[in-house]
């Protein structure tokens, strides 16, 4: 008896011993972030995982806002939509337009005390080009690239084979710089995972990861565009919440500050009237659409697409499907997000049924049947596109709408499966890339399907003229020319809204989810009220 | 060689060749979804020359015997591959989640056994009475409830309003040595209490019907006769008997809750297989949701093949079959 009570003793102790052994331990003193405390201390919601850590490989939303924390991009976007400064602080081509340069600060280092240079920036864009890392957004524009060379320790020169006015603005904004020392040690980019160790140039740096839960930053001084070069916060955690429901319920409780993803449109004002939460509006710089296929008859024809185009009730759509919370986007895919290069004499096309028959008849087309494709995961278009079939019944025309999961979507829109596409584009933040990518022949978005000998004239030219003046009014060409032939339905830009607890200030919005109010500079500015 | 040990070698064997044909299947849908990997994650840059090139470099663009072998191959050798998207090694990824999905799943279970057994009990030994028809509704709204409608439930009343739980999660940060056990077991109140909450109902009415019987067989009448205490005659002699479907339900339970895992994680922010699987279908990282497939196959075999040994020890007519 007293052996048998005795063994049971020494097992729960090992098992006992053993637990304590498997949970983690408390980091050693100089490891922890100093002084840091819940005023100090920013969690931000997400509901997307992150799936790597190596920003030049392609991202979810989530690790963009992790790696941008770490990693800066040359250029940021304005309240206007236009390129500002980051941390290059000139940035244009030669007169001949060959050649692409960026002017960097000097003032930036990596957290390991190595300076950041334009070596740095060279071998970023040298490896992207190179390598074609997996699902990465910048190689696409570097087609006219031939090498970067950092021609001194603050300017990279970029080499072209011809003048592209797309490369320096897209490089840009939408490349990280990633530090050589470390990077360079990879024999392929593909297979680096960056999971650790991690050398930082922006506000704050990866402390530690609790996979598929939390990401927590700890704040890097000095930094150079933070208020007296210190990051505001201590610690950055961002925590991952798959369903946006637990999210906001995570937000009501004080789990955490703030909502990183834009909110759902029916969300918004349970949420604006929720005492303790503020919600703040973030301009979009994307848009929602509906192509017609043009390579499928009778959508070749412009009679048609303009009388689809007449057949849809755009008020309504922004009124009910999306809360009231989207703008129009006068039938341009230059919207007014891009201020600069809007233009306001161009109109949306009205919703008249009647206009619709008309035109319809005058192209010798009766009985028109369609088919709609768009991604059930897209919950606001699922919402109008009831709408859409409903106003075009009232103009004769039968449309069978096929939602879909987005994996058979992206199929059929790679495959030019479709009569009609619906979809969205979250952030168009540069005119001409924008135009290229949508109706040249070739373009990787050419969800129209277009091939119109004019229009690819007119975006050629705007690609190839580094005279702002010029790409303006080629640009402005191009864009009345798609909403005169009704080349792609833009039907409105949504405003996103994200919300955060009253407790914080400081926050500087941008537009766009990648940006909204948690990219580094206001993450560096945000305190406690 | 005795008839217990043949028992054990026959279900052994029936558990290696259902993975097998499990592992086949997910393979093949798999590869017989619409898109690709490389559209999954593609750009608005991508354009079809890199899409091939990622194709080539996923191998998805070799043959579908050559790519199941190379598969079998890697598994045999206990490779699971490398994750698309994650540049990592399946094993890498799925090893940091299965515990939790364990937990998770394991304490649902135990909670739904703990649970059902006494409301079982209840039910049979008042069959007809108030108490037997509280249990049958219980047991009837059990089967009805649907996953995230519960946990979302139970998080606005417990979490939010009432503030005794975490909102999601598996643990928080900054906690660590023993208080690091108690932070997991306090975050797993809600997401077990919503698993187990779903499969209590069926656990219940069965284990009930079978109770009610046994406690009329002739064995049970004669313990009376005895003059047996009606508890040791329920609880020993009834519930013994009534255990053994029982014990088969539990096996297809387990198989339920992993399933349901899925939905359990995503509402929690639960970081176990079923969200990895969920994420995964996304990007359609194909070695991620046939490693994950892999190893939640191989678990719920396991585990049936455990509850018929289980069974066969219970029961010895059926290892004598």
């Amino acid at each position: 008896m007293r052996a048998q009570r005795l063994i049971r003793v020494c097992v729960i102790g090992a098992v006992g011993a053993f637990l304590a052994a498997c949970a983690p331990s408390a980091p050693s003193t100089q490891n922890a972030a100093a002084g840091s405390s819940p005023s100090d201390t920013l969690t931000i919601a997400t509901t997307t995982d992150v799936v790597n850590l190596n920003p030049m490989l392609g991202n979810s939303r989530t690790d963009s806002w992790v790696t941008d924390l770490m990693y800066p991009r040359l250029l940021t976007v304005s309240a206007n939509g236009s390129k500002e400064p980051n941390l290059a602080t000139k940035w244009g081509y030669s007169a001949d337009g060959k050649t692409g340069f960026f002017d960097l600060r000097n003032d930036f280092a990596w957290s390991d005390g190595t300076k950041l240079t334009a070596t740095d920036v060279a071998y970023t864009i040298n490896t992207i080009k190179t390598q074609k890392p997996k699902g990465n957004v910048v190689s696409g524009f570097m087609s006219n690239l031939d090498k970067a060379t950092a021609v001194s320790p603050t300017r990279v020169e970029l080499q072209l084979n011809k003048p592209d006015s797309i490369v320096v603005p897209e490089v840009g904004f939408w490349m990280t710089v990633v530090p050589e020392h470390i990077f360079s040690k990879q024999a392929k980019i593909d297979d680096f995972a960056n999971a650790s160790d991690w050398v930082s140039a922006g506000p704050y740096r990866l402390s530690s990861i609790a996979k598929g839960q939390s990401y927590t930053l700890e704040r890097v001084e000095p930094y150079p565009i933070a208020p007296n070069g210190k990051p505001t916060l201590a610690k950055v955690v961002f925590k991952v919440y798959p369903d946006v429901n637990t999210e906001i319920l995570a937000l009501k409780k004080g789990d955490v500050d703030v909502i990183a993803n834009a909110l759902p449109p029916a969300q918004v004002k349970d949420l604006k009237g929720t005492s303790g939460i503020s919600v703040t509006e973030v301009p979009g710089l994307g848009f929602t659409h509906m192509t017609y296929n043009m390579k499928r008859k009778p959508m070749d024809n412009v009679l048609v697409r303009q009388a689809l185009a007449h057949a849809v009730d755009y008020k309504s759509i922004r009124a009910v499907a999306v809360q009231g919370q989207a703008v129009t986007a006068n039938s341009s895919p230059i919207t007014d997000s891009l201020k600069e290069f809007a233009d306001p004499t161009l109109k949306e096309y009205t919703f008249d049924p009647q206009k619709s028959k008309a035109l319809l008849a005058q192209a010798g087309v009766s009985n028109l049947k369609l088919t709609m494709i768009y991604s059930l995961q897209d919950p606001v278009i699922a919402a109008w596109s009831s709408m859409v079939k409903d106003s075009a019944a009232q103009a004769g025309i039968t449309i069978d709408l096929k939602g879909m999961d987005r994996n058979t979507y992206l199929a059929k829109t790679v495959a030019g499966d479709y009569d009609i596409y619906a979809g969205s584009f979250a952030i168009m933040d540069e005119p001409v890339s924008n135009m290229a990518l949508q109706y040249l022949p070739d373009g990787a978005i050419n969800y129209s399907q277009v091939n119109d000998p004019q229009l690819t004239s007119l975006i050629e030219q705007a690609q190839s003229t580094i005279d702002k003046g010029k790409q303006k009014s080629l640009v402005q060409q191009a864009a009345g020319y798609v909403n005169k032939n009704m080349i792609d339905n833009i039907m409105y830009v949504q405003n996103l809204n994200v919300a955060h607890s009253s407790k914080w200030d400081g926050f500087i919005t941008r537009p766009s989810e990648l940006l909204s109010i948690i990219d580094p500079a206001s993450l560096a500015n945000v305190h406690q009220k | 060689m005795p008839p217990l040990a043949w028992y054990a070698l026959r279900r052994v064997a029936h558990g290696l060749v259902t993975l097998w044909f499990a592992i086949t299947i997910t393979f093949l849908l798999l590869r017989l979804l619409p898109g690709d990997p490389a559209t999954a994650i593609a750009s608005t840059n991508m354009d079809a020359t890199m899409r091939q090139e990622l194709l080539t470099k996923y191998g998805l663009t070799e043959s579908l015997p050559i790519q199941y072998g190379k598969y079998l191959v890697q598994l045999v050798q206990g490779n699971l591959g490398t994750s698309f998207s994650q540049s990592e090694p399946v094993s890498t990824v799925l090893m940091a989640r299965l515990p939790w999905t364990l937990l998770l799943t394991g304490s649902a279970l135990v909670v739904t056994v703990a649970i059902g057994i006494p409301l079982g009990v209840v039910a049979a030994t008042h069959a007809k009475g108030a108490l037997d028809r509280i249990v049958q509704v219980v047991g009837v709204v059990g089967q009805s409830l649907f996953v995230p409608s519960v946990g979302i439930f139970l998080l606005y009343i417990l979490g939010l309003k009432l503030k005794w739980f975490p909102i999601g999660g598996a643990h928080d940060e900054n906690v660590y040595g023993i208080a690091w056990y108690l932070n997991v077991g306090w975050h797993l109140v809600l997401p077990c209490a919503s698993l187990a909450l779903v499969s209590l109902g069926s656990y219940v009415l069965i284990l009930r019907s079978t109770l009610i019987e046994s406690l009329g067989e002739d064995f049970c009448v004669l313990a009376r006769a005895k003059g047996t205490p009606e508890r040791i005659v329920v609880w020993k002699h009834g519930l013994r008997n009534a255990l053994l479907p029982t014990t088969t339900l539990l096996g297809l339970q387990l198989g339920f809750m992993v399933g349901g895992s899925v939905l359990t994680e995503t509402i929690f922010a639960y970081p176990g297989v079923g969200r990895a699987i969920y994420e995964s279908v996304i990007r359609l990282d194909f070695p991620v949701l046939q490693g994950a497939f892999v190893l939640l196959a191989a678990t719920v075999v396991a585990a049936n093949m455990i509850t018929d040994l289980a069974y066969g020890l219970l029961d010895p007519r059926v290892r004598t079959a």
